[in-house]
Protein backbone atom coordinates (compact mmCIF):
# COMPACT_ATOMS: atom_id res chain seq x y z
CA UNK A 1 0.00 0.00 0.00
CA UNK A 2 1.26 3.50 -0.95
CA UNK A 3 2.56 5.85 1.47
CA UNK A 4 -0.49 8.29 0.47
CA UNK A 5 -3.20 5.37 0.56
CA UNK A 6 -1.93 5.16 4.18
CA UNK A 7 -2.25 8.56 5.42
CA UNK A 8 -6.01 8.94 3.72
CA UNK A 9 -6.98 5.67 5.03
CA UNK A 10 -5.49 7.19 8.81
CA UNK A 11 -7.44 10.44 8.37
CA UNK A 12 -10.71 8.78 8.19
CA UNK A 13 -13.34 9.03 10.88
CA UNK A 14 -12.84 6.30 13.43
CA UNK A 15 -16.57 4.83 13.16
CA UNK A 16 -15.19 4.68 8.91
CA UNK A 17 -12.24 2.92 10.01
CA UNK A 18 -13.98 0.10 11.99
CA UNK A 19 -16.59 0.02 9.44
CA UNK A 20 -13.17 -1.00 7.62
CA UNK A 21 -11.85 -3.17 10.43
CA UNK A 22 -15.22 -4.97 10.29
CA UNK A 23 -14.50 -5.92 6.33
CA UNK A 24 -11.18 -6.75 6.69
CA UNK A 25 -12.46 -9.24 9.95
CA UNK A 26 -15.11 -10.96 7.61
CA UNK A 27 -13.00 -11.43 4.76
CA UNK A 28 -10.42 -12.71 7.23
CA UNK A 29 -12.89 -15.34 8.51
CA UNK A 30 -14.25 -15.76 5.33
CA UNK A 31 -10.95 -16.83 3.62
CA UNK A 32 -10.05 -19.36 6.88
CA UNK A 33 -13.09 -20.79 6.37
CA UNK A 34 -12.10 -21.23 2.28
CA UNK A 35 -9.32 -22.87 3.56
CA UNK A 36 -10.58 -25.22 5.87
CA UNK A 37 -13.37 -26.73 3.36
CA UNK A 38 -10.41 -26.82 0.43
CA UNK A 39 -8.20 -28.91 3.18
CA UNK A 40 -11.13 -31.19 3.93
CA UNK A 41 -12.27 -31.77 0.44
CA UNK A 42 -8.37 -32.59 -0.53
CA UNK A 43 -8.07 -35.33 2.89
CA UNK A 44 -11.54 -36.65 1.37
CA UNK A 45 -10.23 -36.99 -2.11
CA UNK A 46 -6.76 -38.28 -1.00
CA UNK A 47 -6.75 -42.29 -0.97
CA UNK B 1 -18.72 -3.72 16.91
CA UNK B 2 -21.14 -0.86 18.00
CA UNK B 3 -23.21 -3.67 19.52
CA UNK B 4 -20.03 -4.73 21.57
CA UNK B 5 -19.34 -0.86 22.89
CA UNK B 6 -22.59 -0.37 23.82
CA UNK B 7 -22.83 -3.55 26.43
CA UNK B 8 -19.36 -2.43 27.38
CA UNK B 9 -20.23 1.21 28.48
CA UNK B 10 -23.71 -0.63 29.96
CA UNK B 11 -21.32 -2.67 32.11
CA UNK B 12 -19.45 0.34 33.45
CA UNK B 13 -22.40 2.44 34.10
CA UNK B 14 -24.13 -0.87 35.59
CA UNK B 15 -20.83 -0.51 38.32
CA UNK B 16 -19.76 -3.51 37.16
CA UNK B 17 -16.38 -1.90 35.56
CA UNK B 18 -14.77 1.37 36.42
CA UNK B 19 -13.02 2.58 33.62
CA UNK B 20 -12.14 0.67 30.24
CA UNK B 21 -9.61 2.18 27.03
CA UNK B 22 -9.88 0.14 24.02
CA UNK B 23 -5.93 -0.94 23.22
CA UNK B 24 -4.31 -3.49 20.83
CA UNK B 25 -5.02 -3.21 17.22
CA UNK B 26 -8.23 -1.51 17.57
CA UNK B 27 -7.07 1.19 19.66
CA UNK B 28 -4.31 1.58 17.28
CA UNK B 29 -6.73 2.40 14.41
CA UNK B 30 -7.86 5.61 16.05
CA UNK B 31 -4.37 6.85 15.05
CA UNK B 32 -3.66 4.25 12.52
CA UNK B 33 -5.13 2.77 9.09
CA UNK B 34 -6.99 -0.25 9.64
CA UNK B 35 -5.17 -3.69 9.88
CA UNK B 36 -6.66 -7.23 10.28
CA UNK B 37 -7.37 -8.24 13.50
CA UNK B 38 -9.82 -11.06 14.67
CA UNK B 39 -10.48 -9.57 18.64
CA UNK B 40 -10.89 -6.65 20.66
CA UNK B 41 -8.34 -5.97 23.43
CA UNK B 42 -10.49 -4.42 26.14
CA UNK B 43 -7.73 -3.12 29.48
CA UNK B 44 -10.31 -2.88 32.41
CA UNK B 45 -10.04 -1.58 36.24
CA UNK B 46 -12.67 -3.45 38.58
CA UNK B 47 -14.41 -1.21 41.13
CA UNK B 48 -11.94 -2.00 44.19
CA UNK B 49 -9.05 -3.58 42.13
CA UNK B 50 -6.18 -2.06 43.03
CA UNK B 51 -4.30 -3.43 40.23
CA UNK B 52 -3.69 -6.64 40.30
CA UNK B 53 -3.18 -9.53 37.47
CA UNK B 54 -5.00 -11.95 40.05
CA UNK B 55 -8.14 -9.63 40.46
CA UNK B 56 -11.03 -11.99 39.45
CA UNK B 57 -13.05 -11.12 36.01
CA UNK B 58 -16.12 -13.63 37.27
CA UNK B 59 -18.18 -10.20 37.81
CA UNK B 60 -17.94 -9.05 34.17
CA UNK B 61 -18.64 -13.17 33.17
CA UNK B 62 -21.74 -13.53 35.02
CA UNK B 63 -22.89 -10.06 34.10
CA UNK B 64 -22.30 -10.53 30.43
CA UNK B 65 -24.00 -14.32 30.61
CA UNK B 66 -27.21 -12.49 32.12
CA UNK B 67 -27.32 -10.49 29.08
CA UNK B 68 -26.63 -13.36 26.79
CA UNK B 69 -23.17 -13.35 25.90
CA UNK B 70 -21.23 -16.75 25.56
CA UNK B 71 -17.57 -17.05 26.00
CA UNK B 72 -15.43 -18.63 23.61
CA UNK B 73 -12.00 -19.78 25.71
CA UNK B 74 -10.59 -16.52 26.76
CA UNK B 75 -12.55 -14.35 24.98
CA UNK B 76 -16.34 -12.96 25.21
CA UNK B 77 -18.27 -12.93 21.55
CA UNK B 78 -20.52 -9.66 21.38
CA UNK B 79 -21.88 -8.63 18.32
CA UNK B 80 -19.84 -11.05 16.51
CA UNK B 81 -16.40 -9.65 17.62
CA UNK B 82 -14.07 -11.59 20.32
CA UNK B 83 -13.58 -9.34 23.10
CA UNK B 84 -10.48 -9.98 25.57
CA UNK B 85 -11.16 -7.94 28.97
CA UNK B 86 -7.36 -7.63 30.53
CA UNK B 87 -7.57 -6.48 33.92
CA UNK B 88 -5.46 -3.62 33.73
CA UNK B 89 -2.22 -5.19 36.12
CA UNK B 90 1.04 -2.44 35.29
CA UNK B 91 1.05 1.54 36.16
CA UNK B 92 1.88 1.86 32.71
CA UNK B 93 -1.62 0.21 31.57
CA UNK B 94 -2.82 1.77 34.72
CA UNK B 95 -1.83 5.15 33.06
CA UNK B 96 -2.93 4.50 29.52
CA UNK B 97 -6.24 3.80 31.32
CA UNK B 98 -6.51 7.33 33.44
CA UNK B 99 -5.47 9.18 30.25
CA UNK B 100 -7.40 7.54 27.67
CA UNK B 101 -9.26 9.85 25.09
CA UNK B 102 -12.81 9.69 24.03
CA UNK B 103 -14.21 8.18 20.21
CA UNK B 104 -16.78 7.67 18.52
CA UNK B 105 -17.92 4.82 16.93
CA UNK B 106 -21.50 5.47 14.53
CA UNK B 107 -22.53 7.48 17.52
CA UNK B 108 -21.61 5.42 20.62
CA UNK B 109 -19.16 6.59 23.23
CA UNK B 110 -15.63 4.73 23.75
CA UNK B 111 -12.73 5.29 25.35
CA UNK B 112 -9.44 4.85 23.52
CA UNK B 113 -5.61 4.52 24.93
CA UNK B 114 -3.26 7.45 23.63
CA UNK B 115 -1.04 6.81 21.14
CA UNK B 116 2.26 7.37 23.37
CA UNK B 117 0.21 4.61 26.07
CA UNK B 118 -0.38 2.20 22.93
CA UNK B 119 3.32 2.45 21.62
CA UNK B 120 4.73 2.36 24.98
CA UNK B 121 2.37 -1.30 26.13
CA UNK B 122 3.70 -2.70 22.71
CA UNK B 123 7.14 -2.18 23.35
CA UNK B 124 6.52 -3.73 26.70
CA UNK B 125 4.93 -6.65 25.08
CA UNK B 126 7.50 -6.69 22.83
CA UNK B 127 6.19 -9.37 19.97
CA UNK B 128 7.42 -8.62 16.06
CA UNK B 129 3.73 -7.35 15.80
CA UNK B 130 4.10 -5.34 18.47
CA UNK B 131 7.23 -3.89 16.67
CA UNK B 132 5.85 -3.68 13.31
CA UNK B 133 3.21 -1.17 15.20
CA UNK B 134 5.02 0.88 16.75
CA UNK B 135 6.86 1.36 13.19
CA UNK B 136 3.53 2.55 11.47
CA UNK B 137 3.02 4.93 14.71
CA UNK B 138 6.27 6.44 13.79
CA UNK B 139 6.35 6.11 10.38
CA UNK B 140 3.26 8.07 9.86
CA UNK B 141 3.90 11.06 12.52
CA UNK B 142 0.88 9.71 14.99
CA UNK B 143 2.93 9.76 18.09
CA UNK B 144 4.52 13.25 20.20
CA UNK B 145 8.15 11.91 20.53
CA UNK B 146 8.31 13.60 23.75
CA UNK B 147 5.50 12.03 25.46
CA UNK B 148 6.36 8.75 24.50
CA UNK B 149 10.24 9.42 25.79
CA UNK B 150 8.23 10.43 29.27
CA UNK B 151 6.16 7.64 29.64
CA UNK B 152 8.79 5.01 28.59
CA UNK B 153 11.34 6.90 30.78
CA UNK B 154 8.28 7.09 33.69
CA UNK B 155 7.93 3.27 33.70
CA UNK B 156 11.08 1.68 33.16
CA UNK B 157 11.37 0.97 29.70
CA UNK B 158 14.44 3.82 28.44
CA UNK B 159 16.54 0.87 28.10
CA UNK B 160 14.19 -1.23 25.51
CA UNK B 161 13.26 2.20 23.59
CA UNK B 162 16.98 2.82 22.92
CA UNK B 163 17.58 -0.79 21.34
CA UNK B 164 14.31 -0.54 19.39
CA UNK B 165 15.51 2.86 18.01
CA UNK B 166 19.14 1.63 17.27
CA UNK B 167 17.52 -1.52 15.83
CA UNK B 168 15.00 -0.35 13.62
CA UNK B 169 14.90 3.63 13.22
CA UNK B 170 18.58 4.30 13.16
CA UNK B 171 18.69 6.52 15.30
Amino acid sequence: MSKERRKKLASLSFSEKVKLLEKLRERSLALAEARKKLKEKSQKQSP
Amino acid sequence: MKEALELINRMQADGVIERYAIGGAVGATLYLEPAATLDIDIFVRLPGDPGSSLVSLAPIYDYLKLHGVRAEGEHVVIGGWPVQFLPVSTALEEEGLQEAVGAEVEGVRAWVMKAEHLVAIALQTGRAKDYARILQFIEQDVVNRDELKRTVEAHGLAPKWEKFKARFLNE
